[in-house]
């Protein structure tokens, strides 16, 4: 996969995008190939196969898209997946979005559509982005137990409280581990 | 509540009326010492010479002094049972002031030495804490996001050791109030109750 498109937008990073991914999506134009039920189809199968955890090959098994060469149907699934994940990870305006999906020959119906499928899950989306990282043991809450201390073996009349205190703490690179297979599944798709 | 002292113990504190009273406080004051460091049989052997006696006899009057502090020490008898139990050994009664003003002074420390044996979870010892937003990711630009990073100091059966760990500003609020809510345990009748009547 070489190095295609820089694409530049008001207030939005340089996003890299592969020239896979523009063939993918240009294929996805094309109303002779996708119709715009198929269109919608792919789109959100690529959205559910980012932030539904429990989503598999499957998510592609729809009978509406069952006359589209399955080698298509991956590429451009693949396609709109990377492209909401970089568009995500650089928080792309609808501008930025508006240009590329021009350049990519997309009709302003479809672009309409992106857009629309795009705002309902960007919040999910950001979340998933933001919880993948190195990160510290996370405390995520608290245990207590308070005790009366009355003897020990070693020691009688002791007559004093204690509290022992456990902290929750959920281990991030485990969260990391799930992020990523996620779009391990979604990639290989 | 008084000691039981053993035959063989009340044998090895017989040797303590036979020196004065200066050595008795020496002997207090190596076992004492023994407590806190560990023994070091070269004592032993030096006060043996000194005393003109085996380093044999030297050493069990010591012990037999360490374990009766120890076993008063562990149980808090009062200063009555003190004097009780010791009565039997039939000492005059300069020894058994001596005894007892050891047993007084040195009670607390011992308890404190004692209660490391215990089995023992890491304590609380100091905290340390930084507010850090993160910005920005590899996996994600333009971010808000507050953290508080903790460096817990905790000591465990003398050792000291840190944790770091981390915490959202939220989560952290929920702790400081759950945290607040134990320690307004203790103030219930319940507990209240409870300390009150077992003493």
């Amino acid at each position: 996969m070489s190095r295609g498109a820089r694409v530049e937008g008001h207030g939005a990073l340089t996003m890299e995008l592969s020239e896979s991914v523009q063939k993918g999506f240009q294929m996805l134009a094309d109303p002779g190939s996708f119709d715009s039920n198929a269109f919608t189809l792919v789109l959100r199968a690529a959205f559910q196969s980012l932030l539904d955890a429990q989503a598999d090959e499957a998510v592609l098994d729809h009978p509406d898209l069952k006359h589209i060469d399955p080698v298509v149907l991956k590429h451009c699934h693949a396609a709109a997946a990377t492209y909401i994940l970089e568009a995500g990870k650089h928080r792309a305006d609808k501008s930025t979005l508006s240009t590329y999906l021009e350049d990519c020959k997309f009709d302003r119906e479809r672009i309409e559509l992106f857009w629309t499928e795009y705002q309902s899950n960007k919040h999910s989306l950001e979340i998933l982005l933001g919880s993948i990282g190195r990160s510290l043991p996370h405390i995520t809450d608290v245990s207590w137990r308070l005790e009366y201390q009355i003897k020990t073996n070693q020691l009688h009349k002791l007559y004093r409280p204690a509290y022992l205190v456990t902290l929750n703490v959920e281990d991030l690179v485990g969260k990391l581990k799930d992020a990523s297979k996620s779009l391990e599944r979604a990639t290989q798709l | 509540m008084l000691l039981d002292l053993s035959e063989e113990h009340k044998e090895h504190l017989a040797f303590l009326p036979q020196v004065d009273s200066a050595v008795v406080a020496e002997f207090g004051r190596i076992a004492v010492e023994f407590l806190r460091r560990g023994s070091n049989p070269k004592i032993y052997e030096s006060a043996a010479r000194k005393l003109n006696v085996s380093s044999d006899t030297v050493q069990h009057g010591v012990e037999g002094l360490i374990y009766l502090l120890t076993e008063s020490s562990k149980l808090m008898i009062s200063e009555l049972d003190f004097q009780d139990s010791v009565f039997v050994l039939g000492f005059s009664e300069e020894l058994n002031k001596l005894l007892l003003q050891l047993y007084l002074d040195n009670r607390k420390e011992i308890r404190t030495i004692l209660s490391e044996l215990a089995p023992d979870l890491p304590s609380y010892h100091s905290l340390e804490w930084r507010l850090d937003v993160q910005l920005a990711s590899r996996s994600l630009r333009q971010q808000i996001k507050p953290s508080v990073t903790m460096k817990l100091h905790l000591n465990h059966s003398g050792d000291h050791t840190t944790k770091i760990l981390q915490t959202d500003p939220a989560t952290l609020l929920h702790l400081v109030q759950q945290l607040e809510q134990v320690l307004e345990e203790m103030k219930t009748n319940h507990c209240r109750r409870v300390v009150r009547n077992i003493k």
